[in-house]
């Protein structure tokens, strides 16, 4: 929630962002009226993807820059299904 | 142990004689979602033995967390702020928070006043976290290794600690910036433990860091909380 918290005081300070996180976290962030949100199907505590598999953790911040850069209104949320490995 | 019930095994994960927090939602599940979960997890360590393939333990546990945090907290809006960014990506500076608990070696933050806290200490501590503000830390983007520590009595560190980008993606985003993908990755990138009273961060804090970064002009920014 901390984090939820920052996205909406940057978003109201004018500085667009975005969350990436672990799709454990959706029932939390989602009530939040978050602006943006790139959830993956990784453990918790690798929102990224796997320890060492530079790949998967390039495409997952791929995504949440291409949702930085065209979503059009608070609620945008992408789901991501690369594997972990 | 003796004469200890299910149930206080399976919540002896959550901060009790057995702390592991990539297991702590067992204690947020049922009696029988919990047997059911460990079950499965047995015959899919079972298969692994002889294919090697850890895929579908790993996808099992995930799923693990996923059903024990269904339900959500009180912290609930009915809408929220949208800032649209106004150049595209590759033209704008990007900026990176996490909740990770990271720290350079030399800059500990010292929660509590106590000197080199350990991990386990964090975690035995997680009650006066929750209820504590916390402090951001500076990660300058080309960090050393051995240099940057990790330290968070809420989640399981081991990803972070064998590749900080599992979080904290500070080498993925100098890449991108090199590539031109982004137009500036804003170095250094921040870090506070996020088990910490919400109050003060929502009240305080986030507005006190989202003007920081834009002092600092940065357009964009990556959140990551784990």
């Amino acid at each position: 929630m901390s984090v939820g918290h920052i996205a909406r005081a940057f978003e109201e300070n004018g500085i667009p962002t975005v969350i990436v996180a672990t799709k454990a976290f959706r029932p939390r962030l989602e009530v939040m009226s978050l602006p943006r949100l790139v959830l993956t199907p990784y453990p918790m505590g690798r929102p990224l993807g796997a320890p060492n598999n530079a790949a998967g953790q390039r495409q997952t911040l791929l995504a949440a820059l291409d949702l930085l850069e065209t979503a059009e209104s608070n609620g945008s949320i992408v789901e991501v299904d690369y594997p972990y490995r | 142990m003796s004469g200890e019930t299910f149930v206080e095994y399976k919540d002896s994960f959550s901060y009790g004689s057995r702390p592991d927090l990539s297991f702590k939602f067992l204690k947020g599940l049922s009696e029988e979602e919990a047997a059911t979960f460990l079950h499965d997890l047995i015959t899919k360590v079972g298969e692994a033995i002889d294919d090697g393939d850890a895929t579908r333990i790993i996808e099992h546990v995930t799923q693990g967390q996923i059903e024990a945090y269904s339900k959500p907290t009180q912290w609930a809006y009915d809408d929220g702020p949208f800032a649209k960014l106004a150049k595209p990506v590759r033209e704008s500076r990007i900026g990176l928070l996490t909740s990770t608990g990271h720290f350079l070696e030399g800059k500990d933050p010292e929660p509590f006043g106590v000197k080199n806290m350990t991990q386990a200490e964090a975690v035995e501590r997680i009650t006066d976290f929750v209820k504590s503000t916390p402090e951001l830390s500076e990660i300058p983007a080309d960090v050393p290794a051995d240099q940057l520590l990790v330290r968070h009595g809420g989640y399981d560190i081991r990803g972070v600690q064998a590749d900080r980008n599992v979080a904290l993606p500070i080498d993925r985003m100098t890449e991108l910036a090199a590539e031109g993908v982004i137009g500036d990755f804003a170095s250094p990138a921040y870090s506070f433990v996020g088990a910490a009273a919400q109050t003060p961060i929502s009240r305080k804090l986030a507005p006190k860091w989202a003007d920081m970064f834009k002092e600092r002009q940065i357009e964009g920014a990556v959140l990551v909380p784990v």
